[in-house]
Formats: C-alpha cells, sequence, structure tokens
C-alpha cells in the first residue's frame, strides 16, 4: 500500500468520526431543546451550526479520503461495492448541503447524518483494498456514469430522509382508529427495519472483531449447457457463526460460539445462488440482533420508538417537510435519468454495443426511473400530496437501494463485478 | 352533465373549465368543498382537449389516453412487469438453447418448479412479450395525448392572462396576503412592481392592479421531456425498419479472414492480444488468480469491390479500416461497428512448414509452406514432386473404422501425399499428421507402416518439421493461440434515439430547475389583496412575495403567507 492509500484511509476514518460527532450534535440540537434554562430556538440555531459545520469538516475529509485513494489507487474509487458505498455516501452528504442551504432545516441534518453513518459502516463490510480495473470498466464513462447516477440517487436518498421525518411528525399518538394505528404501526415498521440493518453491521463488525470464522466444503451439481452434471466442490467461508449451513455441505472447522457446536439447519436446496446459504445466515443474524437491539430501545425508552421521536418534531409544519422531500427528488430526478439511463446507455452502446440489453441492473434503473416517474405525476393529483406522497419516497428509495445493492447481490447479471 | 359555463364576468368557457379563463373566478363552488381551500391551479383551470360534451368513440378513445391516472397505471403496470422479468435469467441471455423444450427444461432444472411456471407464463421473455410491448405502445401513446390534450389548452391560457383577477381567484392561491395599504394605491402598485421587476419577474399594471410572472418558460418542460420520450420510442421502434439494425457474430482465429454475412464486407484478425495483471497489481483477495487487464483484436476490415459473388473465384477486397478492437473501443466504418465480444483460448494450427527427410540419414531434400486450410495439392520439394491426394482436418474413424474428418477445423488434421520424382516408380503414399504430439506420431508411423505392408511405399521418405523447438519455441509451425468472438452491429437509428434522449433531459431541466411563479394583486378601497402561485417550490416564492413586500412597507414572514397553514 503506498503513501497515499495510506493517508486516504486515515481521512476516510477523520470523515467517520467527524459524521458521528455531527449526529450527535444534531441529535443535541433536536433534542436537548427543552434542557432547563434553554432558548428552545437558540439552542436549536447554535448546536445545528455546530453540527453542520462538524458535517461540513467531515465532508472535507470525504473528499480528501477519494481524491486521495483516486490518485494513489490510479483510477477512480468507484469500481466495486466499498468504494461505490463510500462515494454514495460522499454523494448523500454533497445532496444533504445542498438542500440544507436551501431550506436551513436542522431536522434534516439529524436524520440524513445516521444515513450516510450507516452506508459507510454498510461499505466497510466489503472489502476495502484498491483492485485493479477489468477492462469492461477501464474506460472515461465509469468516471461519468457512476458518479452522476450515485448523485441522483443521493437526492432520492435526502427526499427518504425528509420523507421519514415527515411520517414520524404526522404520526397521531393518540388515535385509535383503524388508519391511525395502521400509520403508527408502518412507520415503527420502517424505523425497526433500519435497527435491523444497524444489526447486521453490529453482528459483521463483532464478529470480525472477534475473529470468528467457520468454513464449509459445499458439493453442488450444475447442469451444463450440453445436459451433462456436472459437480463442483466450493468452500464456503462463514465470518458469522453459522445457524444454516450451505446446502449439501460439510463442517470443514468450526469455531463454537455460545455453545452451538454444530450448525441448526440447513440452507434449502432451491437456494442455489452464489453463497445463498451464508447470505441466508447472515439475514438470519441481522434479523436476531436487529430484534434484540430494537428489544433494548423499547425496555429503555418503555414506549414506541416514533413516540420517542415524534414529541422533538413538533416545531416543523409536515408542509415543509413535503416539500423538502419533493424538492430533493425533483433536483434528484434529471440528475437520475442523465447519469442511471442516458449515459448508461452511451457507455452501453460503446462497451457492449447495444444501449440497451434488459440486463437486471438496466431494468431496476429504468424501474426506479418509472416509479419516480409514477410519484412526479402522482403529486399533480389530488388527495396523493402528504402523507402519501411520503410513503412513496420512502418506497422509491427502498428501490433504489435494492438496484444498487439487491441486483448485485441476489440477481447479478453483467453487473455482477460490482459485488465484492 | 350540461353546466352552465358562462362566467360573471361575461367570459364563455369552454366545458370542463374550473376556473374562469378570463377573470379566474372558480366556476363550481359545489366541487370546492368549501370556499376556503387553496385552488386547484392545474393547467390554470382551464378546460382540456378530451372535455367535450358528446363524446364519440374516437373522443372516448382520447380522452381514456388523456387521463393522468391512466398513464400511472400504465407506467406502474410497466414497472411491475419489468422487475418480473429480472427474477430468473431471460431466454435471451442463453445462446446456446434454441426450442422450447429446451428452454422449458433449463428452467425447471435450474429453478425447479418455479422456473417452470416462469418459463410457462412467458416470463421467461417478459421484454418481447405482446403485453409488455403492449405497455411500451401504450405509453407512447398516452404520452402523445397527454400532452396534447394540455399543452394548447394551457398555451393559450398563459398567453393571454387577465391581469385584474377576481377577489375569490387571488384570496385562494397557495400563496396570500391581505392587509391595508396607507399609500396611494397606484404609486404603491408601481413601488412593488419596481421590486419584482428587482427580482427578475416580468411585470403588468393595470391603474392598481398587477400580475407579476417569471419562468413560464418551465411549464413547457414536462411536454418537451415527453416530446424527447416519444422521439425516444419512435427511434426504437425504428429498428425494425429493413437494413436499419443488424446484430450477428463473427469468430475469427488469429489470422483468419472472414466476409460478414449480409455485407460486402469482410474481417480479419491479425492478432489477438490478452494481458492478465500481475499478482503485485493485484489486491491481497485477489492473489493468485488470472485478472484480465486487457483483451484485444487487432483488425482490419476489407471492402469487396470486385467478384464479390462469384463463389468460384476469389474476391478482390480493399483495406478500409483498421483498429484495435477492445471493449469500450470498436471499430467502425460507416455505420458499421465491430465489438470485441469474447474470447476463447483454443489453439489452432494455422500452417506447418515441414520437410521432406530420408528416413535412412535424416538429409533434408528441401521444406514446403502446408496451410491447414485450403492446401495447395501440389508441391515442389527438391526434386520431387509432391501430391496431396487426401486431407482430413480433423482426422477420426467412423463405424466401418474407415479415416474421416469430425469437423472442418483442424484439430487432429491429417495429409496423405503422393511423391514422385528420381528413382520412384510410379508414385509413394505417406501420411503426414502436423500436430506435435505422441498420438498425431502414434498415427503417423502406423498409417505409414501399413501403406508400406501394402506395398504404396518403401519407407524411404519422412515428413516432419526439422528443428521444431529451438530455444524453448515452435518453429515451423504457425498457430492461433486464440479465437476472438466478435459483434457486427447496424443501427441506424441510435443518432434518433440520442436526439430523442437529448430533448427529453433538456426537458426534464427546463421544468425542474426553474419554476413558474406568478404574482396577482390589487387594491380595492385601500385593502391589498395579493394571491401567489408556482407550480413546484412555494418555498421561493413565499421569500419573494416577502421580500417585496417587506421592502415597500409590510413586514411580513414568509411563513405567514402560507394559505395552506392558515386552513389548518
Amino acid at each position: 500500500m503506498n503513501d497515499w492509500l495510506i493517508f486516504s484511509s486515515n481521512a476516510f476514518i477523520t470523515a467517520f468520526a467527524l459524521y458521528c460527532a455531527s449526529f450527535i450534535a444534531y441529535a443535541i440540537a433536536v433534542a436537548g431543546k427543552r434542557w432547563s434554562n434553554r432558548e428552545p430556538a437558540a439552542h436549536t440555531a447554535r448546536w445545528g451550526r455546530i453540527a453542520f459545520i462538524t458535517a461540513l469538516l467531515g465532508w472535507a475529509a470525504h473528499l480528501t479520503f477519494f481524491f486521495t485513494r483516486w490518485i494513489g489507487g490510479g483510477h477512480i474509487p468507484t469500481s466495486n461495492m466499498y468504494e461505490f458505498m463510500t462515494f454514495l455516501a460522499m454523494a448523500i452528504m454533497f445532496a444533504f448541503i445542498v438542500v440544507y442551504l436551501i431550506y436551513r432545516n436542522t431536522l434534516l441534518g439529524a436524520f440524513t447524518l445516521p444515513l450516510v453513518i450507516i452506508i459507510i459502516a454498510y461499505a466497510s463490510v466489503f472489502p476495502s483494498q484498491v483492485q485493479p480495473l477489468i477492462p469492461a470498466l477501464n474506460y472515461v464513462w465509469l468516471k461519468i456514469h457512476v458518479t452522476t447516477a450515485a448523485l441522483g440517487e443521493a437526492f432520492f436518498a435526502v427526499g427518504f430522509a425528509a420523507a421519514l421525518i415527515q411520517l414520524i411528525r404526522v404520526v397521531d399518538l393518540t388515535t385509535t382508529d383503524k388508519a391511525g394505528v395502521r400509520a403508527r404501526r408502518w412507520t415503527e415498521f420502517c424505523l425497526v427495519i433500519i435497527i435491523i440493518i444497524i444489526g447486521f453491521l453490529a453482528a459483521v463488525f463483532i464478529f470480525r472483531g472477534a475473529g470468528y470464522h467457520a468454513e464449509f466444503r459445499q458439493e453442488s451439481v450444475l447442469i451444463d449447457q450440453q445436459g451433462q452434471a456436472q459437480t463442483s466442490v466450493k468452500e464456503v467461508k462463514y465470518g458469522l457463526p453459522p445457524i444454516v449451513k450451505p446446502y449439501n455441505s460439510d463442517v470443514i472447522s468450526m469455531q463454537p460460539f455460545m455453545g452451538l457446536q454444530q450448525p441448526l439447519f440447513e440452507a434449502p436446496s432451491w437456494m442455489n445462488g452464489v453463497n445463498a446459504g451464508r447470505k441466508l445466515n447472515t439475514v438470519i443474524w441481522s434479523v436476531i440482533s436487529g430484534l434484540v437491539l430494537y428489544g433494548l430501545m423499547r425496555l429503555i425508552a418503555r414506549k414506541p420508538l416514533v413516540a420517542v421521536i415524534h414529541p422533538h418534531l413538533t416545531d416543523i409544519d409536515p408542509d415543509d417537510l413535503e416539500e423538502i422531500s419533493y424538492r430533493a427528488i425533483a433536483i434528484g430526478f434529471p440528475i437520475f435519468t442523465l447519469g442511471a439511463l442516458i449515459f448508461a446507455m452511451i457507455w452501453a452502446e460503446i462497451a457492449w454495443s447495444r444501449f440497451w440489453g434488459w440486463d437486471p441492473k438496466e431494468v431496476w434503473a429504468l424501474v426506479t426511473f418509472l416509479f419516480y416517474s409514477v410519484y412526479l405525476h402522482l403529486r399533480l393529483s389530488r388527495g396523493w400530496q402528504g402523507t402519501r406522497s411520503a410513503w412513496l419516497a420512502v418506497i422509491g428509495f427502498l428501490v433504489v437501494m435494492f438496484t444498487l445493492i439487491g441486483v448485485n447481490l441476489v440477481i447479478a447479471g453483467l453487473h455482477s463485478y460490482a459485488g465484492v | 352533465m350540461i353546466e352552465n359555463s358562462k362566467c360573471e364576468c361575461g367570459h364563455q368557457n369552454p366545458v370542463g373549465t374550473v376556473l374562469c379563463e378570463s377573470c379566474g373566478k372558480p366556476l363550481f363552488e359545489d366541487s370546492q368543498n368549501d370556499a376556503d381551500t387553496p385552488l386547484e391551479m392545474r393547467y390554470d383551470g382551464v378546460a382540456r382537449r378530451s372535455q367535450k360534451e358528446d363524446p364519440a368513440i374516437i373522443d372516448r378513445i382520447w380522452s381514456f389516453f388523456s387521463s393522468v391516472k391512466i398513464a400511472i397505471i400504465l407506467i406502474f403496470l410497466t414497472l411491475v412487469g419489468a422487475s418480473l422479468g429480472t427474477i430468473f435469467v431471460q431466454e435471451s441471455t442463453l445462446i446456446n438453447l434454441k426450442t422450447t423444450e429446451e428452454f422449458a427444461d433449463y428452467y425447471e432444472e435450474t429453478y425447479g418448479t418455479a422456473g417452470l411456471i416462469y418459463h410457462a407464463l412467458g416470463l421467461s421473455r417478459t421484454y418481447e412479450s405482446w403485453w409488455f410491448v403492449g405497455l411500451l405502445v401504450m405509453i407512447g401513446t398516452s404520452l402523445v395525448i397527454c400532452s396534447l390534450d394540455r399543452v394548447l389548452p394551457l398555451y393559450r391560457a398563459l398567453s393571454k392572462q387577465q391581469i385584474r383577477k377576481h377577489l375569490q381567484f387571488i384570496t385562494r392561491q397557495q400563496v396570500v396576503y391581505t392587509g391595508r395599504i396607507e399609500q396611494e394605491p397606484e404609486a404603491w402598485v408601481a413601488a412593488a412592481a419596481q421590486q419584482l421587476k428587482r427580482k427578475r419577474y416580468r411585470v403588468w399594471q393595470e391603474g392598481s392592479a398587477l400580475l407579476a410572472e417569471k419562468n413560464r418558460f418551465s411549464r413547457w418542460g414536462p411536454y418537451i421531456n415527453h416530446i424527447g420520450l416519444i422521439v425516444f420510442l419512435l427511434a426504437v421502434l425504428a429498428r425494425g425498419i429493413p437494413g436499419w439494425h443488424m446484430d450477428q457474430y463473427v469468430s475469427l482465429y488469429e489470422g483468419e479472414r472472414e466476409p460478414i454475412p449480409g455485407t460486402n464486407y469482410y474481417v480479419q484478425s491479425d492478432k489477438f492480444n490478452l494481458q492478465l495483471y500481475k499478482d503485485e497489481e493485484l489486491a491481497d483477495n485477489q492473489k493468485g488468480t488470472n485478472v484480465v487487464k486487457l483483451y484485444e483484436t487487432k483488425a482490419k476490415l476489407f471492402e469487396c469491390i470486385d467478384v464479390c459473388d462469384d463463389p468460384t473465384k476469389e474476391p478482390v477486397l480493399r483495406q478500409v479500416q483498421q483498429h484495435a478492437i477492445h471493449v469500450n473501443s470498436p471499430l467502425q466504418y460507416k455505420g458499421l461497428k465491430l465489438y470485441q465480444n469474447s474470447y476463447r483460448q483454443h489453439i489452432r494450427l494455422i500452417s506447418v512448414h515441414p520437410s521432406l527427410m530420408d528416413t535412412a540419414t535424416g538429409k533434408s531434400f528441401g521444406s514446403f509452406d502446408l496451410m491447414m486450410d485450403n492446401p495447395k495439392l501440389t508441391y515442389d520439394v527438391g526434386p520431387y514432386k509432391i501430391r496431396l491426394s487426401d486431407y482430413y482436418p480433423d482426422f477420426g474413424f467412423d463405424d466401418q473404422k474407415r479415416p474421416m474428418t469430425k469437423s472442418r477445423e483442424p484439430n487432429n488434421p491429417a495429409f496423405i501425399f503422393r511423391v514422385s520424382g528420381p528413382g520412384i516408380t510410379g508414385e509413394e503414399v505417406y501420411s503426414y499428421f502436423p500436430l506435435p504430439n505422441a498420438s498425431s506420431k502414434d498415427f503417423q508411423e502406423s498409417l505409414n507402416a501399413a501403406f508400406k505392408e501394402a506395398g504404396a511405399n518403401t519407407g524411404r521418405f519422412t515428413f516432419k518439421v526439422a528443428n521444431m523447438f529451438q530455444q524453448g519455441k515452435m518453429e515451423g509451425v504457425k498457430y492461433s493461440e486464440f479465437s476472438t468472438f466478435l459483434n457486427v452491429r447496424v443501427d441506424r437509428a441510435m443518432p434518433y434515439i440520442w436526439v430523442g434522449a437529448a430533448i427529453s433531459m433538456i426537458g426534464l431541466i427546463m421544468g425542474f430547475y426553474w419554476q413558474h411563479r406568478r404574482i396577482w394583486l390589487r387594491i380595492d378601497d385601500g385593502m391589498l389583496s395579493l394571491g401567489a402561485h408556482t407550480n413546484k417550490n412555494s418555498y421561493g416564492l413565499r421569500a419573494d412575495v416577502a421580500s417585496t413586500l417587506g421592502k415597500t412597507g409590510i413586514t411580513v414572514t414568509p411563513k405567514e403567507l402560507d394559505n395552506r397553514r392558515n386552513v389548518r
């Protein structure tokens, strides 16, 4: 590793620490309004400014990370999952800064910063070493297509953050009618999903820190194109204790964990994708650790998380939040169209000889585009503004994340190199 | 439903008008719940083209496609359909399979029952299916009709706007202000106009009434975007025009030249070049694996200029283009593009340079070039004449143990030569297997022994490449190490596709990065009524109004102007 890359990874850690500090400052700005001897507006303004400046410093460190890694690695760091996710986090920060400068809303920071922190932590799950470019990526369009697509998605992420605040803001904690209870439950469910993702990250990093590993020998039978059965034996490595072992596999080595000597189950045979068993195991661990985490939070708070956050959001109007969310998406939509569809088509035409080939990644970029088109058109109709469009913005971001991560992990296709 | 659409201002509005085209007074009180809610300002409340009193069948179709609700449903169905197509691989990616049964078997074997159902439902061909293409065509239709239905009335409404609007129209906008003005009304309006002009509004004043407008062009953004999408979709359809679209594959070994079917071009691969990353260039988790750095085909493109259609004669070719084709860098010539698709590592003999030798002494009488494709039939070597009597490029035996060739590829070439010359009565028959491996050598020796037993030769001669291995290199043998697969494409619709995409992009930027803002105000008996509207970013509009009022002596925060909030 050369000096640039060492410097770069230090800048990355600095950025991460500053983002965490900024998040804490935002939390104080939002949650500390009613602390004793305080003028709420002045308190929020003061801590909001501290938080925003810290976030700006973090972003500067993040930029430093990006450009020094570019110099040290010899190519733009957007070529694998680690690099892309860190870039996405940087783009979300940029989108946040732009939207913040328009609307000056402290709450937006309090919700965007944790999103950025989660994405950076998720990036760190993947190997962070610089990998040389494969021929298909070695082209000027890697710089243009990936960055613009990510920037468009970053604005969608900010739109998602604002929509989530809006949903928690409009939740009625006292109502007992069906629609109100349903809205409350679904909003709480959104938070549970986010905590499960945090649970996933916690599980991965705790077991990685403890040096846990298990290994399996998996035998798989593939029917090749001539109709011949080909048996192949693969070794599958686990970083989390195996609750589920890969289908048709034997243990090579396994450290016992809390009385877990043997895997409890075997993955079903129809899960035959790449490393399906390990992915299933990871999902199970994420849900377990996420639910434990959520349970602890409930124990401490003794009420739903929505009810914990809601009281801090009362001094902003849902209409303002909806406008921020809509504006962020409206800024992101043309950028996304340009980067993820038009630039993608131009590059595909040069590299793969066709501008469109219904590759899963292409299809999902189109699905994202169509989904946000639906969002933009629905907002023209009466009755689709407000909470409903906030839900659309939340679902839209799920579609974005599936396009970015889900397609690579579950479906693969031509963009499969971006998987690891 | 027949309504009296004449407004109290005397203007006769078309059926379906929500707000009077002239003064802006809301025409249906009953549909507006209560008089305090902000007005529905879509398309300025004008009637759309499709809103007719007495619809005929064509009007009904028109009105079906003109509905935004229908458009949203179409987009949503397309979205769901497209994502269903990504559950399992599409048939188009399985290039080795042909028949429906093969595909059905593949899906069942690979994905089980779910795969079988997927294939049976036709989802394995989602993007070519009638329903998916149908959805796209319907979206195209909807784009055209929705746009036409709205853009013309909207254009009319925006190009002849009345300055003094109905009071109800003003006070029911999303941004409103009412208050007393102490100054002389016209002077105040003139001062406000001055402020608005500074903010780059276009301002019209009519006594104590004023209209200020900014960025009207952004209203055309969505329609320009839709025009771009229509051009794009039409360009995609245009690929069906004969000769506009070509997509085929050519496989070439190094040195091979092949005609491109359907054209009078020939393509030749001079050399295939594969580079791998060195171990020290790789990341830790890649070390020890082969990671390709570059693969390219040094290619030449020829055009046939004479004797192109006579299979018995060699065509006359002229080189027109030369390019090292690699991923991201196709060869291009007059709309024809050759792309690097993939490659196969595969040793293929091109030619050998054997010598005719004396078996006993190992002395060479001379040597000759022997091509694996279309070998010459006679050779002069020293004093001898060699005639090629049989050639098996891919030597093997058939059911009755007779020699045959399994294919036309020189995988295991075998030559049968007849040698004549000084000291030979008639001709002697020898076999020659040029591949440098043990089984070829065995074949050659046993066949020659068989010929000798049958009296066809004396065993005097041997065919062999002299000193084949020198300093670790093969001499006297030319071979290709890689076969390259090139994708040959013609796509005459591409320019239109890019034009469509560019128009669409311009429309998106116009529509999303500028907002049409309008401010109406009038002073009646010293009472100022101000209303303002924008289709996007009412936050910015409120800031504009608040600062204008502030500079003319009325202090108000942007928040107080928000009519939606006042309702609650």
